[in-house]
Parts: C-alpha cells; structure tokens; sequence
C-alpha cells in the first residue's frame, strides 16, 4: 500500500496560481470555491518589503480533525492516507469545517449547475473540436466510485448542501496521473508521490530540502510538506485575497 | 375522592377564550412565515442564509442556528432539574411547576432537534444516516445520543408517569377529552399503594436522569470545546460553562413561564406562591455568579499571555466587532445577579423582578451563544486568511422566529388539553 505525500517547494513558487485555476478546470468546484489556493503574503514595511508565496492544498492530514469529527464518517481517511469526502454519506453539518485549522473545506451552498463555466450545448465551437458530438459536461471519472470503499469522492457539484475538498485528484491518483496542481505547475513547485518507496521523488526531495509542516503544533500530522521556506506568521499580510462569496 | 368542577374549570383546559385564540393565530402565522422560509432553504440551498465558508469565502458556516441548537437544549435544563430537586431534596414550593418545567423540557429538545436539521445541508439524510453510521468518536454523537434520544426520552418517561395522577382524576368527570385521559390514567387509580410505587418509580426515575443534566450539556460544550485548531473554543471551561449557562436560561425561562401561567389562571396563585419565585431568584443569582466568574476567568486566560489569536478574540469581544454581544451578555447576568443580591439582602422576593431576572439572563444567554459560536469562525484563523463577516439573513431569523412560536404554540395547545399545573386534591399532602 503506498503512502501519498506531497510536496511544495517554496523557493520555486512564484504565485502564478495557475494551480488553482488547474484544480478547478479538473474538479469542476463551484463559483467561490478554491481547493487548491495559493496565499500572496507580505511582510515587512515599506520599502522593506518581501513578497511570498503559499499554496494551500488539504493537507491530508495522519490525524485529521475532520475525520474525528464527522458524525457519520462521510470524512474518512484512506489506507493510502487521502483524506476524502463521500457525497452520498455527508449530512453537511459542516462540522469538518470548522474543525479543520488550515481552513480547505468547501460546503455546496447552492444546486449544482451544470456546464457552470461553458455552455456547452450551445457554444458551436465546443462541438466542432468533439467532432460534432457535445462532449460531456463534466469528467465522467467523477462519477466513479474509488478505492476498497467504492464511495463516490471524486470531483465536486454531485450534489447540494454536502462539503467538499481537495481530494487528490483520487481519479487522477487511481490511473496512475499526478495531481491537477502537480501536473500543471510550470515550474514544479509540486511533487506527489510514494513515502514508502524511498526513490520517490517526494522522498528524495524529504531527504534534502529544509522542510516544514503548515501549523505543526496543531498536532494534525499533515502528509502535506513545505520545502525551502518559512512558515506564515502574524507578521504576513494576504495580498489581493480572492474575493468572498458574500454575494452568493 | 372528586375534584370539583371549579377546579378543572380554572385550570383553563377545554377552553378557548379570545385572548387564546388570538395567541394561538398570532402563533401561527409565525410558524407559517417560518415553513415559507424553510422551504426557501431546501429549495435553494443554504445560499439563502448568511452562512458562507471561512477562510477564502470570508463567511462562517455555522452561525444562528448552530446557536440556537445550543440555547434550545440550553433552555430544557429547567425540567431534569426542577423535577429532581423537587424529588431528591423534595422542595415542595417547586411543585407546581415541575410539569411545566418538565413541558418546557420536552418542547425546547424538540425545537433544539430542529435547529439542528435546519442547520444540516441533507437534512433527510441526516434522520437517516446519524443512526446508521453513528460515530461515538464525533463530539456531535452526544448531542444525538445523550440529548436527543436519552434526555428527551427519560423526560418524556417522566412526564407522562407524573401526569397520570390528574389524568385520572379528570377521567372521573364526562369531558370531551375522557378518552384522552383515561388512556394517560393507564390504569391508575390513586390508591395508597399505586402511589407509593409511584413515588419510588420517580424517586429513582429522578436519580437515573439527574447524571443527564451535566452529561447531556456537556457533550454540546464539548463540540467546541474540543477543537484544538480554533482559538476561542478550544477551552476546558466549555463544558462546565455551557451547564451553568444551561441552567441560567432554563431556569429563568421558567420563572417567566411561571409568572405568566400564573397571572393567566387566577386559580393557580394559591399553589405557584412567591415562595417558588424565591427559590427560582435563589438558584438564578447563583448559576449567574457561577456564570460570571467563568467569564471572568475566560477572558483572564486568553488575555493575559495567551495564543495571539487568543488575545485578539477576547480584544474583539470586548472592544471590537462582537462587543455588543459581549457585553449585553455580561451586563444582562450581572443585572438579574444584582436585583437577586439587592432582593437577598433585602429578605424580600418580589415576584416581577425575578421575572425581570428571567428575561434579563435569557437576553444574556442568547447573546452569549452567538459568540460562542461565530467569532472564532469569522476571526480565529490560524492561517493569514482575512477576517470573515457573518450577517443572518431573514431566512435564519424566519426559521428561528417561526421555531419559538412552535414551542409557545405547542405549550400554549397543551395548557388546553391537561392542566398545567399539577391538580390538588383533599388528601394530596
């Protein structure tokens, strides 16, 4: 059985964010929603300024506040260590939530929306590049069920009122791929892989590099490491936040 | 062995005067607005609320409800506790109004189980799965467990048992209702040795339940309490406060219940006396010192060296955006806990002001629940998101409005079905 991990060098992080917008092209998240975010921090007064970069994916974690918390085991912990949601199991009381310290958790507020970023009925130039055939409007590998469970976990807007979060890309994991984010970096800041296998690229890079964890006296054990850098303090102040859905 | 027809008159069963049925469609009409604006919410999703997602959203997902799930299950403190204090040190002044204490129990678990389904995003699911995938491990199991199976059930047991009395006392008379009574009665006739069990059944049926009161409240303060990663909440003062803080809006509830029961039903002022005020004024200035002094022991601990992010709750709750709260809530205990010191000091208890002192904690109580639960949300990240803003919007309060008028017009529906008070009798010594 592997053993997932993740890791995010900092010293290469230029706060592109072309990750999130990765995580939600693939998991098809809601308006508002950011399971991967990437922080633009900073520190310091004027003109002694430094800027910094944060990628905050769930953090999946070995002792998970969510997990114990949930009062039905919708949130659950995979042998391989994924922390993942069933959507048919979640009663969305949120109490994951608001248990969790790294602040990942995503609720669906409202009714999934199909096709909520593409028409893709009507946009013609959709159906000329799936040679005449509307494509569907979201990755059917969401729709499967995964791991010993089989629990559906995969992807986001299966229904409302249920919690959501960054799950790994489990469809992308169970084929063999590297995450969204990892994929798509364009200067891989990223690296997922196997702590058991110590020739992984995670566990070569765990060896060499300066590493923490986010919020470590928390106790969470997170499988998610931060490598070449420091972590956030009071001093550090967000940079253009994403805006909040106070709107709806 | 009759009662007379006098009694049951005034005891206001059967009867629907204006006043009543005024009450009751007043009532009404404010479940209906509450139903319209659940529906919104099921129709919709919780969009509707002001509930957002903390951290990137800048929202806090738990907020009124989440507060008045605790206040409700708060409030049926005053039930356990009155009926057990009446059995195990056997005060005879709380007598009379053990069944609506006991009333106020049951309703106010209901209420408390639909707050939390009105919370809950697949409310169907939730009936469904907190059973079949129930997990002792979640601190919310004990809300489930403890409260809404064990508490509302032995105060059901309790209820009923203790009813059966003047339910066959009013099976004697023809009424339209005789069936109803007959059926409660359940075969008891009020002979010595049928009342000797009885009371050893609620004797001991008062002890099993008593562990309950501190149990069953714990477990809600144990929801946060237990969060390592919230400041704010994480706290072992949280359970221990949440049973004082219970016993406060419970009791203060039923001095006001109690007040109005008697003012309604002229003929229930011989057995409510100013001296079940007294005590109620006694038991409320004590909780709410008890209550106070853990304030004042909260703010010490997380003001004086605390966690950074501790310091700047208690900053935010004393100065900043939560203040009012804070301090409607502090001022409010501090105000009944001074009118029960002057009446104390006095030797004299008056009637209104313990009313005024009911009222006055359960405005506290309210405001002290609402903090409880969103500062942390919308100011307690340990991680550099911004701060977060919770407003409710007219759903929530619909829902929460259209919840207590519930609860009024269920008390209000039952008061015309069985008195209210406990019935005397010749020999009822």
């Amino acid at each position: 059985m592997p053993k997932y991990a993740m890791t995010i060098d900092l010293a290469r992080c230029m706060g592109c964010r072309a990750c999130m917008v990765a995580c939600k092209v693939e998991n098809n998240t809601p308006e508002e929603q950011f399971w991967m975010y990437v922080f633009r921090l900073e520190e310091g007064e004027f003109p002694d300024t430094r800027l910094t970069f944060l990628p905050r994916p769930c953090q999946h974690c070995d002792n998970a506040p969510c997990v114990k918390v949930c009062p039905v085991g919708a949130r659950y912990k995979r042998e391989d260590g994924i922390v993942l949601t069933d959507f048919q199991r979640c009663i969305g009381c949120r109490y994951c939530e608001v248990a969790c310290p790294y602040g990942v958790n995503y609720f669906h507020w409202k009714s999934p929306k199909k096709g909520q970023y593409l028409n893709w009925n009507k946009d013609a130039e959709v159906k000329e590049r799936g040679n005449g055939e509307t494509p569907p409007w979201h990755n059917p590998d969401h729709d499967r069920r995964y791991g010993e469970e089989r629990r559906l976990t995969a992807g986001a807007v299966h229904y409302k009122g249920v919690m959501g979060k960054c799950t790994f890309c489990v469809h992308r994991v169970e084929k063999g791929l590297e995450p969204a984010c990892v994929a798509n970096c364009p200067v891989r800041v990223f690296e997922f892989g196997d702590l058991e296998d110590p020739e992984s690229t995670v566990s070569r890079k765990l060896r060499e590099s300066n590493r923490f964890r986010l919020l470590e006296d928390v106790g969470t054990e997170p499988r998610v490491f931060y490598l070449n850098g420091q972590p956030p303090t009071s001093e550090h102040r967000q940079l253009d936040a994403v805006k909040g859905g106070k709107k709806g | 062995m009759s009662i007379q027809a006098r009694t049951l008159r005034d005891t206001g069963v059967g009867r629907w005067g204006p006043l009543s049925v005024a009450a009751g469609a007043a009532l009404l009409a404010i479940v209906a607005v509450g139903i319209a604006a659940y529906s919104q919410q099921l129709i919709h999703g919780e969009v509707v609320t002001g509930l957002r997602d903390w951290g990137t959203q800048g929202g806090s997902p738990w907020g009124l409800y989440i507060a008045f799930v605790v206040y409700f299950i708060g409030v049926s403190f005053a039930g356990i506790s009155i009926a057990a204090l009446v059995r195990l040190l056997r005060i005879e002044a709380l007598q009379p109004i053990t069944r609506m204490a006991e009333l106020l129990t049951i309703v106010s678990l209901v209420l408390g189980a639909f707050s939390v389904l009105a919370d809950l995003g697949q409310p169907l699911r939730g009936i469904t799965n907190l059973f079949r995938y129930a997990r002792p491990q979640s601190p919310f199991f004990g809300t489930f467990s403890l409260v809404m199976a064990g508490y509302l059930f032995a105060s059901l047991v309790y209820f009923y048992l203790a009813g059966r009395r003047d339910a066959y006392l009013l099976a004697q008379e023809p009424s339209r209702l005789q069936w109803f009574y007959r059926w409660w009665a359940a075969g008891y006739r009020d002979t010595p040795a049928q009342r000797a069990r009885h009371e050893r059944t609620s004797f001991l049926l008062a002890i099993a339940i008593l562990p309950l009161l501190v149990t069953a409240h714990s477990t809600l303060g144990l929801v946060f309490g237990l969060m390592g990663g919230r400041p704010g909440w994480f706290s072992a003062l949280q359970a221990p406060g949440f049973v004082v803080l219970a016993g406060v809006s419970g009791l203060g509830h039923i001095a006001v219940m109690a007040a109005l029961v008697r003012w309604l039903l002229p003929s229930t002022r011989e057995q409510i006396r100013p001296a079940t005020f007294r005590l109620l004024g006694i038991f409320l200035m004590v909780l709410g010192m008890i209550y106070l002094y853990f304030t004042l022991i909260e703010v010490l601990t997380a003001g004086y060296a605390a966690h950074e992010r501790e310091q700047e709750l208690v900053a935010l709750l004393l100065w900043g955006t939560y203040a009012p709260y804070f301090w409607a809530g502090t001022v409010g205990l501090g105000a009944a806990v001074t009118i029960g010191l002057v009446q104390g000091l006095r030797g004299s208890w008056n009637i209104g002001a313990v009313v005024a002192m009911g009222i006055l904690v359960n405005i506290a109580a309210i405001a002290k629940r609402l903090i409880i639960v969103t500062p942390s949300l919308t100011h307690g990240s340990l991680l550099p998101y911004g701060h977060g803003v919770y407003i409710p919007t007219w759903v929530e309060v619909a829902i929460i409005v259209g919840l207590m008028s519930l609860g009024a017009l269920a008390i209000l529906a039952f008061s015309k079905l069985f008195p209210i008070v406990p019935l005397e009798s010749e020999h009822a010594s």
